[in-house]
């Protein structure tokens, strides 16, 4: 995408490029090591954690087809919804507090992950608002138009859509060890409230663009079913990913006596 | 293996009901994605976004439209949990698909098209009554198929025991 704007902006997208490619090389080196030393860790994961970084690279750096608001849409779609699935199903906070030796930057971590306010983002509702709301704040007020020509404001928009991305998703998977767990219905009901504002919002762009904006109608058109579409499959891997976890957690209370059904099992 | 964890009962352990839940999610959910790839997108018959439709339309359309998705991976995977344990009961889950089918069907022509208007069957035609009997008609042949189904069903349970 051209913007016309001074060298300011163009700094931003090779930043952000280079950023989610040295996550990758950072992940994989750590996953080696693990390895290396004999541990086991899915090579899956591997493959999820590259796939997401290269969704995030191809957001920021891609050529990506369509109008204006369609390459914003599928940039969204990509850096906000299937980068953030894709990095939370590789488990980083999982490699990272097994690749550490004890010392500072791992206590720090894990400081962190059972910080009481790292608890309260990742209570899903809180999550889910985080990340909904700032969709509907994005496409309903000005912020959209006045972002355009500012490129700090623009940078803080997409930092925003990763990081609440990265936040909602976590907290539905919730396959890291964090402070508090939460449990299926919790999550599966967040998960449904959330996806309802995620079609609504779309289905209300295909007729109605952000305040402030002109895009072409055929433009708003594609971008709104592809937000409309595109959540869909985010969201049927998201419950897919719940689904999986409750048959796991139903083949294990099969098959162990009931008196260790207490348990936790942390995987 | 821990026999005694499970309840007790031994090999009759077969759940209609759960059987027929699971299938009909399923059959919902199935329903709802034929309609969105075949008259959405490729007939090009239903709109998208009707204009007309009102805020409560387009709130109870994504809430339903996002249970329908939800229901889908549910009732897979509810199915598969009842096929593992064989607690399926396979003509339960026919009967459950054919109503989960009818049942969407008819929701969708009665509830989403007439009552809260979410969009109409078609719009470059002059008559809307003939779609809407169509729809509506292949709707309550689902669900007596379905109901014919759970008759059967029940019948040859009751004949086993």
């Amino acid at each position: 995408m051209h913007h016309e704007h001074g060298p300011a902006l163009d700094v931003g997208p090779p930043l952000a490029g280079a950023c989610a490619l040295l996550a990758v090389a950072v992940y994989l080196v750590a996953a080696r090591r693990l390895r290396s030393r004999g541990d086991a860790w899915p090579w899956r994961r591997d493959a999820c954690f590259a796939a997401g970084g290269a969704a995030l690279f191809v957001a920021v750096a891609g050529p990506l087809p369509g109008g204006a608001f369609t390459v914003h849409m599928a940039q969204h779609l990509l850096a906000g919804m299937v980068a953030p699935l894709l990095l939370v199903l590789a488990r980083p906070l999982t490699l990272a507090l097994r690749v550490l030796r004890p010392g500072r930057p791992r206590r720090a971590l894990l400081a962190a992950a059972h910080w009481r306010v790292s608890g309260w983002l990742l209570f899903p509702p809180v999550a889910a608002v985080l990340d909904m709301g700032g969709l509907w704040v994005l496409y309903r007020t000005p912020l959209l138009a006045a972002a355009h020509d500012r490129p700090v404001l623009n940078a803080l928009v997409h930092v925003h859509v990763v990081a609440a991305g990265v936040l909602f998703t976590a907290a539905i998977c919730q396959l890291d060890p964090v402070r508090r767990r939460w449990g299926l219905p919790l999550r599966g009901a967040t998960l449904l409230a959330a996806g309802a504002a995620h079609a609504v919002l779309a289905k209300t762009l295909y007729a109605l663009p952000p305040p402030g904006t002109a895009f072409a109608p055929g433009d708003l058109h594609v971008a709104a079913q592809l937000m409309y579409y595109g959540g869909d499959l985010v969201e049927v891997a998201l419950a897919v990913v719940i689904a999986v976890q409750w048959y796991a957690a139903a083949g294990r209370r099969r098959r162990t006596p009931r008196t260790l059904m207490g348990a936790s099992h942390i995987p | 293996m821990s026999g005694s964890s499970v309840p007790a009962g031994g090999r009759s352990e077969v759940r209609p009901g759960r059987s027929l839940g699971a299938a009909a999610l399923i059959g919902v959910a199935l329903m709802a994605a034929v309609d969105e790839i075949v008259f959405h997108q490729l007939l090009g018959w239903h709109h998208f976004y009707d204009r007309s439709t009102p805020a409560i339309g387009l709130l109870t359309d994504g809430l339903l439209h996002t249970a329908e998705l939800l229901g889908l991976v549910i009732g897979f995977v509810w199915w598969a949990d009842l096929r593992r344990g064989r607690a399926l009961s396979a003509a339960h889950a026919w009967a459950g698909l054919f109503l989960g089918l009818g049942g969407f069907q008819l929701f969708d022509g009665l509830i989403d098209h007439k009552v809260l208007r979410v969009h109409q069957v078609r719009y470059d035609i002059p008559d809307l009554l003939p779609y809407d009997l169509a729809w509506n008609g292949a709707g309550l042949m689902l669900l007596a198929i379905g109901a014919v189904l759970a008759v059967r069903a029940r019948r040859s349970v009751g004949r086993e025991r």
